[in-house]
């Protein structure tokens, strides 16, 4: 399934403009689509001109949207945890814990992980529905920080997974050789072990979403004709092809909002390039989206992941 | 009387062996509760400022890890004096 688009570049270059003009010209070409807005600033619904929620609301027919609540998907896990823990320590031992998971909301990196959570639920939860599904980024940095999340940790939880087998595998010893002393009492068996489970599963999960991003993503990456955004997509570019995750194409919007003389920068100038005038009198209606003209784009999407 | 003899026998053989085993993974078992506590400071040392994975990771385990945590309590009280916890296992001294 190869079905998901991802629009990333600098703040304000036009991502959520892009993302919805290639979501309608889409849902317009008879493919059913939903667009979602990863931006904690969300302005999908104002350029849709429809109030968007965490749920899919129907813009018009094969066209869905929604803004992802990431206070909703922190609370959501942290609140799952808690419960967790509450069910499975003793009373004492958990004593504090709603004081440290308020604190736990403003933790580094809790924020990149319910980005994380929402896309493997869109994906796995709503994507079935869809023919295809477009994601509008935050900003690159928090972009870049999601996407590269599911590496990171992973190999951070491949360590644990190795750690965790290597005691289990000292308390079968000691559970063969002296069945009375208290480490045999303790779970000896991966397949029993709680804590490896957890592991197996996290690990589960990062894979896949690093599979989505890697393998099953078309990348679109905008600038504008000026030297700030494309300077930041070139740190998009480094950072994407560390992570393995390939660019599809290469979005050039607002071109003609200047007289200044541009060229392309040569290490982007490989990919697929693709267009878009600077729309003078703004986005006022869905017409004027579809006036962006995605539909160049959207033929190269339909072609490259063999939808067409 | 004999059968009471008997009884006795087997039971001190019993302990004997039970004390071997013992002494057998003696060393085993302090290395478990080690690797046990260095899990534990890997996934929680974070909270302690030592380099670990990101914290909503450690949130995803901690609720599975009530035992490790007690064995990190009870380490740290141990970690004034670890020769000495070392030679006493070994009956040194």
């Amino acid at each position: 399934m190869n079905n998901t688009a991802f629009f990333l570049g600098k703040g304000g270059v036009g991502k959520t403009t892009l993302s919805g003009a290639f979501a309608l010209s889409l849902a317009r070409e008879g493919r059913k689509v939903l667009v979602a807005s990863l931006d904690p600033a969300h302005n999908l619904g104002d350029i849709l001109k429809t109030k968007l929620s965490g749920q899919p609301v129907t813009i018009e027919p094969n066209l869905d949207a929604l803004e992802v609540d990431l206070a909703y998907w922190v609370n959501k896990y942290l609140d799952e945890s808690r419960a967790q823990m509450k069910a499975n320590y003793a009373y004492n031992t958990a004593f504090n814990l709603d004081s440290f998971f308020n604190i736990m909301k403003y933790s580094p990196g809790t924020e990149e992980y319910a980005v994380l959570w929402a896309i493997e639920d869109i994906h796995c939860r709503l994507g079935p529905l869809y023919d295809i599904v477009v994601f509008d980024t935050p900003p690159t940095a928090l972009s870049l920080r999601f996407l590269s999340l599911p590496v990171i940790s992973g190999l951070w939880v491949r360590e644990l997974r190795q750690l965790r087998e290597k005691i289990l595998s000292k308390r079968q010893t000691v559970a063969r050789i002296n069945p009375e002393s208290p480490i045999a009492a303790s779970c000896v068996d991966k397949d029993d072990d709680k804590v490896y489970g957890q592991l197996k599963n996290i690990s589960q999960r990062l894979s896949g979403l690093e599979y989505l991003f890697s393998k099953e993503s078309f990348i679109s990456v905008i600038v504008n004709p000026d030297q700030l955004s494309v300077d930041e997509a070139l740190r998009i570019q480094e950072e994407l092809s560390r992570l393995e995750i390939p660019i599809s194409a290469i979005c050039i919007n607002k071109k003609g909002i200047s007289d200044m003389v541009w060229g392309q920068h040569p290490s982007l100038d490989s990919y697929p390039q693709f267009d878009f005038d600077f729309t003078r009198d703004g986005i006022s209606s869905r017409e004027d989206l579809m006036a962006v003209g995605a539909e160049d784009l959207a033929a190269h999407f339909l072609t490259r992941t063999g939808k067409k | 009387m004999s059968r009471r003899i008997g009884q006795l026998i087997k039971a001190a053989i019993r302990v004997v062996l039970q004390v071997n085993r013992d002494n057998a993974t003696d060393l085993l078992e302090f290395e478990v509760r080690e690797l046990e506590n260095i899990f534990s400071l890997l996934v929680l040392g974070g909270f302690a400022g030592l380099p670990s994975p990101p914290s909503p990771i450690a949130i995803e385990i901690l609720p599975f890890m009530e035992k490790e945590l007690l064995v990190l309590i009870a380490r740290t009280d141990l970690a004034q004096d670890p020769i000495g916890v070392l030679s006493g296992m070994m009956d040194i001294g």
